[in-house]
């Protein structure tokens, strides 16, 4: 589903992000991606939905080598990948309903077809019975569901979250969690990107440890290594 | 699907004009001083052209006959200055002819029609009118007619026509090219104010448009707004300048009606008869400038 082939990224001037990074991610796969702030796991996420240009090698999301992708490719791979940041991207001035449109507004999608997908994204997150409100109504981890649910409404067979509980306190935490591990079971392929050692060391599922832009570890049953 | 996207963009562009509606009324208002001095240096460009036409009117060249000369002489030398190759028509004016004319054009003046009665006699000259060809000749016209040595002549009145025309034409000229750098000064003015606008609109929408591109809206659905908010820009300011400009013209008009006494003259009707093709290439023009400011800030700063 995700292949990195000797993945480099430099920043101007010489900052080496990633550095020869080899990795592939299968299928149905829900991996955790950890390490210490600034080695490169948000640029490995940015990589990944062509919003950063690798230096060096090849990067290959569901078969399609994204390398070299074109401006005008960029809203079809984004369309099949959804992403979760750590700060919440929601507009204040819309309700948690018209947030999760507007994702859909935006890329054609006509009223009828948003009427129906919406509330089905909404009752995976659990927020069915609070789409009317505004997300400074809602909690911290009720804002990040929506953003959840937001990424969700393309059917995404991929969804990156990049420290998505990075803003909560440890009960909103499981609950995001749960929602992916949720999400990951209909067969969505979930890459996490996190700090938190309790919620790798609970998982029981891969994780890869990345320092200083290489992978250090890349364990099956993993724990929080560092 | 193209249609609700076309929709949207339209929704999405007014709520851009909205959100900074006193920079989006600054900008309208900055592109409707432009077209008004657009449409200033055509109104200028119009009543030049009137007032050099009136006097190419005006232009005639009198010679006065002896009012003891012969009828015969005198239609023989209207014929001599008919032949003329720079003259356009030659009328003769008879004594009485000159009177009526006199007369006609005093009638309101009592005083002067008395005292002429006083006189008892009919002391004007007959004339031969002479009308040139074309205006441009006139010095050799009349180098022409004072080459003819004709005892019955009395008089010649060339009165300098030429220079009054070069003076018009030099004004005219000025005030065109006066006109044209203030456009100018004007259209580039217009060009920064809808740049800075369209970049500000981006800027105040720089959330909306991270979540655009991170949800995998096309390029296209996310910089059309701005474009087409330039176009109602245009729109508005092309609607407002023609609700702007024929007061304006109509208060104009009583002054040139004054000013051109026998030439007609009406701006109003001339820009009727024209409303299409002034207003509607001042709005391409509109649209031209400001679609290539706003294309410059949206491929600047549309990038998220
Ligand atoms: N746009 C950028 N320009 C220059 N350097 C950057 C940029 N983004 C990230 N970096 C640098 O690249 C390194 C990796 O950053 P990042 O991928 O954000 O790390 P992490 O997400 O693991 O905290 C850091 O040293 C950071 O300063
Ligand atoms: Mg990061």
């Amino acid at each position: 589903m995700i292949r990195l082939q000797n993945v480099t990224k430099i920043y101007h001037p010489d900052i080496k992000a990633l550095n020869k990074v080899n990795l592939h991610i299968r299928p149905g796969e829900f991996v955790s991606i950890v390490g210490q702030s600034g080695t490169g796991k948000t640029t490995l996420v940015k990589t990944l939905i062509g919003e950063e240009k690798v230096s060096g090698g090849k990067v290959i999301v569901g078969g399609w080598d994204i390398t070299r992708i074109g401006q005008s490719e960029i809203p079809v791979l984004r369309r099949q990948i959804g992403v979760v940041f750590q700060d919440f991207k929601l507009l204040p001035k819309k309700t948690l309903f018209e947030n999760v449109s507007f994702a859909l507004q935006v890329c054609g999608y006509p009223v009828k077809k948003i009427k129906s997908i919406v509330p089905q994204v909404m009752k995976i997150v659990g927020l069915e019975g609070k789409m009317n409100r505004y997300p400074q109504e809602v909690s911290g981890g009720e804002q990040q569901r929506t953003v959840i649910a937001r990424s969700l409404v393309h059917r995404p067979k991929i969804l990156l979250a990049d420290e998505p509980t990075g803003n909560l306190d440890s009960i909103n935490t499981n609950e995001i969690i749960d929602l992916l591990l949720k999400i990951n079971k209909f067969g969505t392929t979930v890459v996490l990107v996190t700090h938190n050692r309790e919620v790798v060391n609970q998982l029981r599922k891969r994780v890869i440890t990345v320092e200083n832009g290489i992978i250090v570890s890349d364990q099956a049953v993993g724990k929080y290594v560092l | 699907m193209f249609i609700v996207s076309f929709l949207r963009v339209i929704k999405f562009s007014i709520q851009d004009i909205a959100r900074n509606i006193w920079l989006s009324i600054a900008t309208i208002m900055i592109l409707i001083l432009a077209l008004f001095s657009v449409n200033m240096l055509l109104t200028v460009d119009l009543v030049s052209k009137a007032a050099i036409e009136s006097i190419r009117n005006k232009i005639d060249v009198n010679l006065y006959i002896n009012p003891s000369a012969d009828e015969n002489a005198i239609l023989a030398l209207k014929a001599e200055i008919s032949n003329i190759n720079q003259v356009k028509d030659v009328t003769y004016i008879s004594k009485d002819e000159a009177m009526n004319i006199f007369q006609q054009r005093h009638q309101n003046n009592p005083e002067i029609l008395e005292a002429l009665r006083e006189l008892g006699e009919n002391p004007l000259t007959p004339a031969l009118v002479i009308k040139p060809k074309n205006i441009d000749q006139y010095d050799s016209l009349i180098n022409a007619l004072n080459a003819i040595d004709n005892p019955i002549i009395q008089s010649r009145n060339f009165e300098d026509h030429k220079a009054l025309l070069e003076k018009v034409n030099n004004i005219s000229h000025k005030v065109s090219e006066a006109g044209l750098i203030i456009s100018g000064i004007f259209i580039l003015i217009t060009l920064l104010v809808v740049y800075n606008a369209i970049r500000v609109a981006i800027y105040t929408h720089r959330k909306e448009i991270g979540i655009m591109r991170l949800v995998g809206a096309s390029n296209w659905f996310v910089r059309a707004p701005f474009l087409f908010s330039s176009v109602i820009y245009a729109f508005i300011g092309v609607l407002a300048i023609i609700l702007i400009f024929y007061p304006f013209l109509s208060l104009l008009q009583p002054y040139l009606e004054a000013f051109f006494i026998d030439y007609q003259i009406n701006l109003i009707s001339f820009f009727n008869s024209h409303f299409l093709y002034i207003f509607g290439l001042e709005f391409l023009g509109a649209v031209a400038i400001n679609g290539i400011a706003s294309l410059i800030a949206v491929g600047k700063y549309s990038r998220v």
